[in-house]
Parts: C-alpha cells; sequence; structure tokens
C-alpha cells in the first residue's frame, strides 16, 4: 500500500506539473490545440491514479475538470481565462493535497472541506451555441502516420470510424516471447496493413534472425477499446489515433495516450544507485592511486620493464576511471526545467495575491546541472522571486506614472559558461537606491561614515546580504527588500555558488547566482591530528614543511618560527578545530604552509596520512552550517572524511 | 523438421515458430534463388516473415488455414515489391 501510494504522488506530482504548465500555456495562446489535449491526457491520467485509492471527493472533482476540458477540445467552449482559472485552482489544490496524501494516506481535511467549492467553480454553465469546426481542422489533428493511413484505407464508406495503429516491436521482442504479426492479426475488422523494414534494415549478410526489425501500420474498423486491449501489455511500441469519419460529426483525434504518454527513452533511477556508482568510481580512483608506487618498487628493485608496464597500466585505468566518472557524474545532471518550471503558477499566484500584474520570462531552462543543486536552487530562487514580486515591482498606477509597462517583469535567465552555470533573476521594479542603503548601513553603525565613502555603489548594495538578521532587515527594508536575503546568500553558498546584486534606482533589481555544474573532484591530503582525520583541500596548501621543535619561537601568547628569512606564524591544527590541546611538541613537526588573507601561516599536524582524489559534497541535514568544515567524502574504506575549509577556519 | 529442402523450393509446413528463423535462414543463405513454398504452412512467426521480406526469395501458395493469413501475405508481398 505505501509504495502504491509512493508511486501515485511523484507520478501525480509530475501531472500536476505537466497540466499546469499547458494550462498557463493555454492562457497566453488559447489556439494551443496540443497543449489543450496534453492538459486532457494529463487530467485525464490523474484522474485514472486517483480511482485507484479512495481520496472521496477528488475523483469527482477531477472528473468535473476532465469534463470542461472535454468540452473545450470539441470547441463548445471557448478557452479562456473563465476556463484556465477553475483548472489551475483543481491543480494547486491536487498539488496542495499530495504531501497529505503521502502521509495519511487519505484525502486532507482542509482539502476536503474545499471540494463543494471547486466543483461549484468547475460547474458553472459555458455552453454556447455548437460551434461548427471546419472540417479541415478536424482531419489536420490527426498526426501525420495516422493522417496517411487514413488514404489507404479500404472502407465502405467515408463516414465511418477507424482506429489507427502503428506498432514499431522491440527489437528484443522474439525474445519476450512476442509474435508481432500474430498480435495484429487479433485486430478487429482489419481494414489495411502493411509491413515493413526499417529504414536501417540489415543486409542479408549480416542479418540477425532473432532480432525484430519491423515496422506494422493498420487500420482497424473495431472499437478502440478492442485495440487498446490487443495491446495492453506494449503500449510503448504502439501508437493509436482513432481518426473521425471523413467528413462531418464530431472529429476526435487524440494520439493514443498510452504511447504518448512513455515516448521517452528514459527510465527512473533511484538516486542511491547512481550516488553509489559514484562512490564506487571515487574510490575506483582511490585504488588506481596505488598503482603509481607499485611502479616506483618496481625500479626501485631493478626491474624497469615490468615498471614501465605498470605505468602503462595505470594511465589506461586512469583514462577509463575518468571517463567511468565523467558518465556518472553526467547521469546525475538533469535540466534545471525542473525547478524552473515549479515558477509560473507562483509567480501568476503571488502577483495576483498582491493585486499585480507580472510576467515571468524563462531562458536557457535546458541547461543542466547536478540534481542536488537544481533541487536545491528552488528555495532560494523562490525567496528572490516573492521579494521581487512585493517590494521590486510597483504598483501598476505607480508604473504608468513612471511610463513603464503596466505588467511587471520577471526574467529568469540561465547560462552555461564553462564547468560553471550562471542563473540571472532580475525585475523591471523601483530598484534599490546604493545611497540610502549607505546611511542606513552608516546609521545602524555597520561601517564608518569614512569606510562608506570608500565604498563603490556596487560593493554598498552588497551590504544588504552582508550582515545578521537583526540589522540586515533594517538595512533592506529601506531598500524595498524583504529579510532574509542573508539566508539566500548561505543557501547559495552552501552549494559552493555566489550571488552577486545589480541594482539601479528606478529600473530593477537583478541578482546573479553562480553555482558548479557539479560537485567535482578535488584533490586532497588526509592529515591526521590526535588520531583524527581530516582532509585539506591541496589548492589550499603552498608548500610541506618539516620543523624541529626546537625552531619554534614563542611571541607573546603565540608562536613562530622562521623559514627562509621570514617569520610565519605558527598553529596547531587541534587549537584551530578545537578538539584538543595538543601535547607539547618535541622532535619533528611536520607543517603545512597555507595563505590566509594574503599572509604565509604555518598549520602544524601529527600526521600525513595520504594523497586522494575524491569528489567533496556539501554538509546537509544538522552539519550543514558548521563554520571550518566544507564538505565530506567517503574514503576508500567507506569511512566519511570531513573536508576542511581552511580559509573559513583561520578567519 | 518444419523447414525442409525439397527438391527445388524450400518449403514451410505446419506451426513454424520462432526457433526455426535460423534454419530458414540458413537455407535462404544456402540456397539463393529457390522459392519458398508456403502453401502448407500453418501460422508463420514474425520473425520468419521477416527473414523471408529480407531474403526477398518468390513465395508460392497461401497458408490455407492460418487466420489473417491472406492479409499478410498482401502486406508482404506490397513489402517485397517496394523492395
Amino acid at each position: 500500500m505505501d509504495e502504491l501510494i509512493t508511486q501515485f504522488a511523484s507520478e501525480a506530482r509530475e501531472l500536476v506539473q505537466q497540466a499546469s504548465d499547458d494550462l498557463l500555456f493555454l492562457e497566453r495562446s488559447p489556439a494551443g490545440r496540443e497543449r489543450l489535449e496534453s492538459a486532457f491526457r494529463a487530467i485525464h491520467t490523474l484522474k485514472g491514479s486517483v480511482a485507484l485509492f479512495d481520496f472521496g471527493p477528488m475523483q469527482e472533482v477531477l472528473h468535473r475538470a476532465e469534463d470542461l476540458l472535454s468540452q473545450a477540445r470539441a470547441g463548445k467552449i471557448p478557452v479562456d481565462g473563465e476556463l484556465v482559472d477553475p483548472l489551475l485552482a483543481v491543480i494547486a489544490w491536487v498539488d496542495d493535497s499530495i504531501d497529505g496524501i503521502k502521509l495519511t494516506q487519505r484525502l486532507p481535511e482542509a482539502q476536503a472541506r474545499q471540494a463543494p467549492r471547486l466543483l461549484r467553480l468547475l460547474s458553472a454553465d459555458r455552453t454556447q451555441p455548437q460551434v461548427d469546426t471546419p472540417d479541415s481542422d478536424v482531419v489536420a489533428l490527426d498526426p501525420d502516420w495516422a493522417a496517411a493511413l487514413r488514404q489507404r484505407a479500404v472502407t465502405s464508406g467515408d463516414g465511418e470510424a477507424l482506429v489507427a495503429i502503428r506498432y514499431e516491436p522491440h527489437p528484443e521482442c522474439f525474445f519476450s516471447g512476442d509474435d508481432p504479426l500474430a498480435t495484429i492479426l487479433r485486430l478487429p475488422d482489419i481494414r489495411h496493413l502493411a509491413v515493413f523494414q526499417r529504414e536501417t534494415a540489415p543486409s542479408p549478410e549480416s542479418y540477425d534472425p532473432f532480432r525484430c526489425n519491423l515496422v506494422i501500420e493498420a487500420l482497424s474498423a473495431g472499437p478502440l477499446g478492442a485495440v487498446e486491449a490487443i495491446f495492453r501489455l506494449i503500449p510503448d511500441q504502439v501508437k493509436l489515433a482513432p481518426l473521425g469519419p471523413k467528413s462531418g460529426g464530431a472529429g476526435r483525434a487524440v494520439t493514443g495516450e498510452i504511447a504518448a504518454a512513455r515516448q521517452d527513452s528514459t527510465m527512473r533511477v533511484n538516486t542511491a544507485r547512481i550516488d553509489r556508482l559514484l562512490e564506487i568510481a571515487g574510490e575506483l580512483i582511490t585504488a588506481k592511486n596505488g598503482l603509481a608506487p607499485l611502479a616506483d618498487d618496481a625500479r626501485m628493485s631493478g626491474d624497469g620493464a615490468l615498471a614501465k608496464r605498470i605505468a602503462m597500466s595505470h594511465d589506461e585505468i586512469e583514462r577509463l576511471v575518468s571517463s567511468l566518472y565523467g558518465a556518472v557524474t553526467q547521469a546525475r545532471l538533469i535540466p534545471l526545467e525542473q525547478t524552473f518550471r515549479r515558477f509560473p503558477r507562483l509567480v501568476r499566484d503571488t502577483a495576483s495575491k498582491l493585486g499585480k500584474s507580472v510576467d515571468l520570462i524563462i531562458e536557457g531552462e535546458t541547461v543542466e546541472a547536478d540534481r542536488e543543486i537544481v533541487e536545491d536552487l528552488y528555495e532560494p530562487l523562490l525567496h528572490l522571486m516573492r521579494n521581487g514580486i512585493d517590494h521590486g515591482i510597483e504598483a501598476e498606477a505607480d508604473r504608468v506614472r513612471q511610463s513603464k509597462p503596466a505588467r511587471g517583469r520577471i526574467m529568469l535567465r540561465a547560462r552555461q559558461r564553462g564547468d560553471r552555470i550562471e542563473i540571472e533573476l532580475s525585475d523591471d521594479g523601483r530598484g534599490m537606491d546604493p545611497q540610502r542603503v549607505r546611511e542606513t548601513a552608516i546609521a545602524q553603525g555597520l561601517l564608518s561614515e569614512s569606510r562608506a565613502a570608500a565604498l563603490s555603489e556596487r560593493e554598498i548594495l552588497q551590504l544588504a546580504f552582508a550582515s545578521g538578521v537583526s540589522t540586515a532587515s533594517a538595512v533592506t527594508d529601506v531598500s524595498g527588500r524583504g529579510v532574509g536575503l542573508d539566508a539566500v546568500q548561505r543557501a547559495v553558498q552552501a552549494l559552493r555558488g555566489t550571488l552577486d546584486l545589480r541594482s539601479t534606482a528606478g529600473q530593477g533589481t537583478s541578482f546573479v547566482l553562480t553555482l558548479p555544474v557539479s560537485f567535482s573532484m578535488t584533490q586532497l591530503m588526509v592529515v591526521e591530528v590526535n588520531g583524527e582525520r581530516y582532509g585539506i583541500p591541496m589548492s589550499d596548501i603552498v608548500e610541506i614543511h618539516k620543523l624541529d621543535a626546537s625552531a619554534i619561537q614563542p611571541i607573546r601568547a603565540s608562536r613562530a618560527f622562521v623559514l627562509r628569512n621570514r617569520t610565519i606564524p605558527l598553529m596547531h591544527l587541534a587549537d584551530l578545530l578545537r578538539i584538543k590541546v595538543p601535547a607539547p611538541e618535541h622532535g619533528e613537526i611536520k607543517v603545512l604552509l597555507m595563505r590566509a588573507a594574503g599572509d604565509l601561516i604555518g598549520i602544524a599536524i601529527d600526521t600525513i596520512a595520504e594523497r586522494t582524489q575524491t569528489l567533496t559534497r556539501p554538509l546537509a541535514g544538522l552539519l550543514n552550517g558548521i563554520p571550518g568544515i566544507a564538505g565530506t567524502t567517503l574514503t576508500g574504506d567507506g569511512k566519511v572524511l570531513l573536508v576542511l575549509d581552511m580559509e573559513e577556519l583561520l578567519q | 523438421m518444419t523447414v525442409t529442402l525439397e527438391g527445388k523450393a524450400i518449403v514451410l509446413s505446419g506451426t513454424c515458430g520462432v526457433e526455426e528463423a535460423e534454419d530458414l535462414v540458413g537455407l535462404l543463405e544456402g540456397h539463393p534463388g529457390l522459392p519458398v513454398d508456403i502453401g502448407a504452412a500453418g501460422t508463420i512467426h514474425t520473425a520468419l516473415w521477416q527473414a523471408l521480406m529480407t531474403f526477398k526469395p518468390r513465395l508460392i501458395g497461401t497458408p490455407a488455414s492460418s487466420h489473417g493469413a491472406d492479409i499478410l501475405l498482401t502486406a508482404v508481398r506490397a513489402s517485397l515489391e517496394r523492395r
């Protein structure tokens, strides 16, 4: 039961999203027949799924919604706001119900109470005198292949309804016991049958007798239900199109929904499996790293030829591992669309609640990034978008007074730049006034007057998310932004991204988020302190130094040492991590030389364990936000290693 | 054996299942130009029809007993003519 509900929830979310996309499109372009069909299919399928459970009035609500859409398809009612509004309300209602359904397996009480209102909205009678649809329209609705088939029909009369069938058996179907031609002969009342080989038909020389290479087209005069029943086990290989009579009557021409819903060559894979693959690829890299010392050993023992062979194997494995790693990383990439597509409805709702009219323009939604990044982007973007509509976009009258278009505009644009993606969210609202931000910042004691004078306008604007909540709210309220920009910035930083703010008073505000495409491989040095192991990115380390304990000079409360005539402060990593006061050093001490705020600093550690190349992932959940920790990685032996953010630790 | 070589023709008889496809292809490859007699065949599996469409031998007869065979044969002949 649980599994069925989970499946329902995930399918329902997709269908809700699809219907919502289609309806919003129809609101702008009422002539989009395909989107009308698609919305109908989504609601119809949703209704079918709901029928498996007892969700009280949801079945009835969806049934009425489907009815409305089917009247629109038949041209009985126009596609306009009056149609789209109640349907969107239904969609939002279903969407809101899904979480509750997942928890309790029933329709939540709050949603159940809204059902009568929705039913009233849906049943307002809008039927108009029947509009005559020209015949040519009906024919144009047939998919191309079906239209071509219709011409071949051997019919007793043109006024007959037919079902066009295009069946492309799976190449391996013989192994599943399929006999496609026998299947097709079970069709009722066959009016036409054509069999041909796919364009890539093999020559007799390379013929594989057990690989199916056929395409079968047929026309049946039987009822659609009977035809569907024949193919019910192989819906993904069959397209069905009911063809209306050639002239007169109500034409219906829907591409068979069983086929339409499954045309993608994609499959659902549990992300845990892909992550496991990614881990294994990471471990392979660690294992591969063991080959290099092996080659050295062979060389040392005088076997040059063996050393060379090991080195060659090492190179080959390295190449393969890195392409494996690349391929698995790719498998985690999904288009930004998955997050972006949630915004149009949101913008519409938020704007209408505030009595504003706002257009949302989305570009670059096909740009791809790691699934985790795409999903985690939703919250910060949502926040920025709500702020933009609430505080950025002016009321209609104000806009007209400023000679701006009455409708506000929000642009959400993404593009790829090398291994990073750049997402720009801009509005054409009132913008921020740097002068006022500057004044408030001084009044709040955030910075001195002389320092404020030295900052550029752009730098001043960044103060909007510089400080803690209490001050940030004061600063940003003046500039017309709500609280929480600092939270947005933290979220973006957690994804290893940056957030930049530009604004021109009176013209609008734009946020630019720059993020990595995926969590890429980093070279780590694994060090030990008090028996605990930590990873430090190699890119942070300038040099490794061995120091005699006697060379350390105490300078007041701290210590330092001299390297190449420079005095370098020395700190122990254990002190930085506040884990335990280290034992007094004696003998040789290992020191990592690092750069902090432009100066060199020495970090003492107990041991250097190994170097490794791994995938560092940002901290999640409870660990999120611990200062000085950049993320975690899995080591070859399956243990979790904390990766340090040295810059933050040294602050 | 439902796929056999008899004199001047390859003969399909009775129920010709998917497992016969390899034999049929072997015969078609070994004896190009020989016609295939399907007059005595009952049902013929898609894999065999497909082999016939690929090697394009001359077809003799109409499978008498099987349902819809005439429609199927018309479709396969049409496909052979299209080349």
